[in-house]
């Protein structure tokens, strides 16, 4: 197997299923519809990681924004008690319109919670750890075009961009047919990363589009991503739209660093025995990163050696004395 | 001889029919000549002197009639090529005027000078690298070739384009501050690696004392260091853009933060603690990574000081302190005292190549990081500190205790320590 089929074949393992992600549009394109024809509603859109294609499976939730009219609502942007007023009113439309009982709409959601930037829609039973959600967002568009939504615990409305993530991702995707796809293992890759409290996806999406680059193929641009984003990683990892600061201010950056640089290490080498045309030694080598499902070949049988020790998984290359001057 | 072929004379040949004229500038002490004028067939020379600035033969020597050039078959620079490494041998000239379709020229009693182009070298010989220009001497006895040298369409940095991260490091803009005996070569250290844009900082003039140490020579004395600094480079690395502030990065710490705004890395070579110190907090508030280079001990080591702006990364003063109470550095007074009231450095004592080892060294480190924060995983270096040998003496406390000269010593760094202003957050 050559290093784009096994790269494919990964992909494969990582992407979910076209029939689910196709049913998680749906749900999602239900509840814009549904929104869309309400009077004071101006326009809707979906967010999250769907709506840029860098989804991880399984797909639980799916984000809907709601853009309202403020006309229609003069007390809402202001802080005070009208954040949780505007979560609550969402939570009452969402209910008439689409509720299981009495839906005008249809029939979908099970249960309702309100949370602190959106109201949790149920479409199983919340009981299900399984459990498909729509998370849906109020919004007002500001006039620079940025929204701003309510935070029910700090009684505030907040600024948000996220269009300006969608239109980055999409972008640096147009340039380069493998990032959706490579964001997606890097997110797989986060899961197994020995980082201490975990690291959200999101981090891993903005050091994609600051790291990634925007040509070649993926073994060099995967090499490239560990080794930069090594660095970049103690820089802090922020919004990119320049709104919400720092994406995970706890992140264990120290950790995901050292994490980031091993990654890099394999990769370098995976990247050289690939040139030698080593191509086995190859996917042993992003296997190492990647875990099992990473298509690889078994170890060889180790040949007799002299060298003692762990056994190198590339024989050390001797060098040319064949001196520039 | 030796026979020059600037880059619009190869043009010429290249786009021009069968033969021609020729005329050289011809410098008999060097044994060297220029094409300066071809025409086409019979018709009028025309001049292919290459723009300003010019070869140095170009002053020196009136253009003349002296030869011929023709298309010839690729066999014939074949030819060359063996002739030219069984030196001293000729051949009869019929061979030479068989590999010449059209337009030769019978030499008369002193023979002239003839250059050929064989378009189609590199599809007959391909990978040879058989030049598709090279150069005759021809006489009634026969012909001999000539070393010729055409300027290929591409020279400067991109010539390494495939082999190094020349884009890269063409749209990196580093700010030296310092251009003395280490800045002067940590500049010419990191055009000569590619980077494209140097904002030199330094207020000082040039002055006979710094001639021993200093990579600019003694026509330049009296000038402002930076402002010599940036000639020369414009001379030898064109692909290097400078921009030459004559400026101390205390008095004018405004003017060097805004510019900050703007540059990718800042290396600092200034001697004195009080500039280092000022650069390093200067750069750290910028979100910048700075690269200290200096020599301790009289200059018998060299240290490169990596300062990245993170957390668990110490400034200056902190990895000072640090060294201090672990017994490895005795340090100056001036280490404690305020900006801008540290005292003089001491007089330099080391020897000019010595800084020049620290300073390409420290080129080295601010390139490589560069490059590591590019995603090039083949430049990552083994530590945050170096410490370089240049005289090794016995018993220095350790880091500093290194065995031989040249060893090099990579160490980390180390954390921030409570109360520092410069790595707490304002
Ligand atoms: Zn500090």
């Amino acid at each position: 197997m050559g290093i784009d089929d096994a790269f494919d074949a990964f992909q494969k393992t990582v992407n979910e299923d076209i029939g689910k992600t196709r049913l998680a549009r749906e749900r999602r394109d239900l509840f814009k519809t549904a929104l869309l024809s309400e009077p004071d509603v101006v326009e809707t859109f979906g967010s999250g990681s769907l709506s840029r294609s860098t989804q991880l499976k399984p797909i639980h939730d799916v984000d809907v924004v709601i853009v309202y009219d403020p006309d229609e609502h003069p007390e809402w942007g202001n802080d005070g008690p009208s954040a949780q007023d505007a979560l609550e009113y969402v939570r009452t439309q969402v209910n008439r319109l689409l509720s299981q009982t009495n839906g005008t709409h249809a029939n979908e959601v099970r249960h309702t919670l309100v949370r602190n930037h959106a109201v949790k829609c149920f479409l199983d039973d919340p009981e299900d750890p399984e459990a498909f959600t729509v998370d849906v967002m109020a919004a007002l568009r500001q006039e620079d075009g940025s929204l701003l939504i309510p935070e029910k615990l700090n009684t505030r409305w907040v600024p948000a961009n996220p269009e300006y993530l969608i239109g980055q991702v999409a972008d640096h995707q147009r340039d380069w047919p493998h990032f959706r796809p490579l964001v997606r293992v890097l997110k797989q890759w986060r899961l197994t990363a020995p980082v201490q409290g975990g690291i959200k996806s999101l981090v891993m999406e903005v050091l994609a589009l600051n790291c990634m680059p925007r040509s070649g193929n993926r073994s060099q641009a995967l090499k490239t991503f560990f080794t930069a984003a090594a660095v970049r990683v103690h820089e802090g990892v922020w919004d990119p739209a320049g709104l919400c600061g720092q994406i995970q201010p706890d992140l264990d950056h120290a950790g995901l660093s050292d994490a980031f640089a091993d990654a890099a290490d394999l990769a370098e080498r995976a990247c050289v025995a690939a040139a030698e045309g080593d191509t086995d030694n190859a996917l042993r080598l992003w296997q190492k990163i990647f875990g099992d499902d990473f298509p690889a070949p078994a170890a060889p049988a180790k040949p007799a050696s002299l060298i003692t020790g762990t056994p190198a998984l590339i024989t050390p290359r001797p060098i040319k004395d064949a001196p520039q001057g | 001889m030796l026979i020059l072929i600037p880059q619009d004379a190869a043009t010429t040949f290249r786009a021009s029919g069968a033969w021609g004229r020729l005329s050289l500038r011809i410098s008999h002490p060097d044994d060297l000549a220029v094409v300066g004028g071809i025409s086409e067939g019979g018709g009028s020379i025309i001049s292919v002197d290459p723009p300003p600035p010019a070869p140095r033969l170009l002053a020196g020597c009136d253009s003349r009639p002296t030869g011929y050039w023709y298309q010839a078959n690729s066999e014939l620079h074949a030819l060359w090529y063996l002739l030219r490494a069984r030196r001293g041998t000729s051949m009869k000239l019929d061979a030479f005027k068989d590999a010449v379709p059209s337009g030769f020229k019978t030499p008369g009693d002193g023979g002239y000078v003839a250059i050929t182009h064989a378009p189609g070298v590199k599809d007959a010989f391909p990978e040879s690298g058989l030049p598709d220009l090279v150069a005759w001497h021809v006489t009634r006895a026969g012909f001999q070739p000539i070393e010729a040298s055409a300027e290929p369409e591409t020279t400067g940095i991109r010539q390494l384009g495939g082999h190094w991260p020349v884009k890269e490091l063409q749209n990196t803009r580093i700010m030296l501050v310092g251009a003395g005996s280490i800045g002067s070569a940590t500049a010419h250290a990191l055009a000569g690696y590619g980077v494209g844009h140097l904002t030199l900082v330094d207020p000082d003039r040039l002055d006979w004392h710094n001639l021993v140490r200093h990579t600019s020579a003694r026509r330049h004395i009296g000038r402002h260091k930076v402002t010599a600094l940036a000639e020369e480079l414009a001379a030898l690395r064109p692909d290097t853009t400078v921009s030459a502030l004559a400026l101390d990065v205390i008095e004018h710490a405004d003017h060097i933060r805004a510019l900050l705004a703007d540059t990718h890395l800042v290396v600092c070579t200034a001697d004195g603690v009080a500039p280092r110190r000022v650069t390093g907090h200067l750069a750290r508030r910028a979100g910048l990574t700075a690269v200290l280079a200096c020599v301790l001990q009289d200059g018998a080591l060299g240290e490169i000081l990596r300062l990245r702006p993170w957390p668990q990364h110490g400034c200056l003063t902190c990895r000072r302190r640090t060294l201090a109470e672990a017994g490895g550095l005795d340090p100056e007074l001036a280490l404690d005292a305020g900006y801008g009231t540290g005292t003089r450095h001491r007089p330099m004592t080391a020897v000019g190549s010595d800084l020049h080892l620290v300073a390409q060294l420290a080129a080295k480190t601010a390139v490589a990081t560069v490059l590591q924060r590019a995603g090039h995983p083949d430049q990552r270096l083994p530590g945050e500190h170096a410490l370089l040998g240049l005289r090794r003496q016995p018993d220095w406390a350790p880091p500093f205790d290194l065995g031989h000269t040249a060893e090099l010593r990579w160490l980390p760094a180390t954390p921030p320590r409570s109360g520092c202003p410069t790595c707490e957050a304002p």
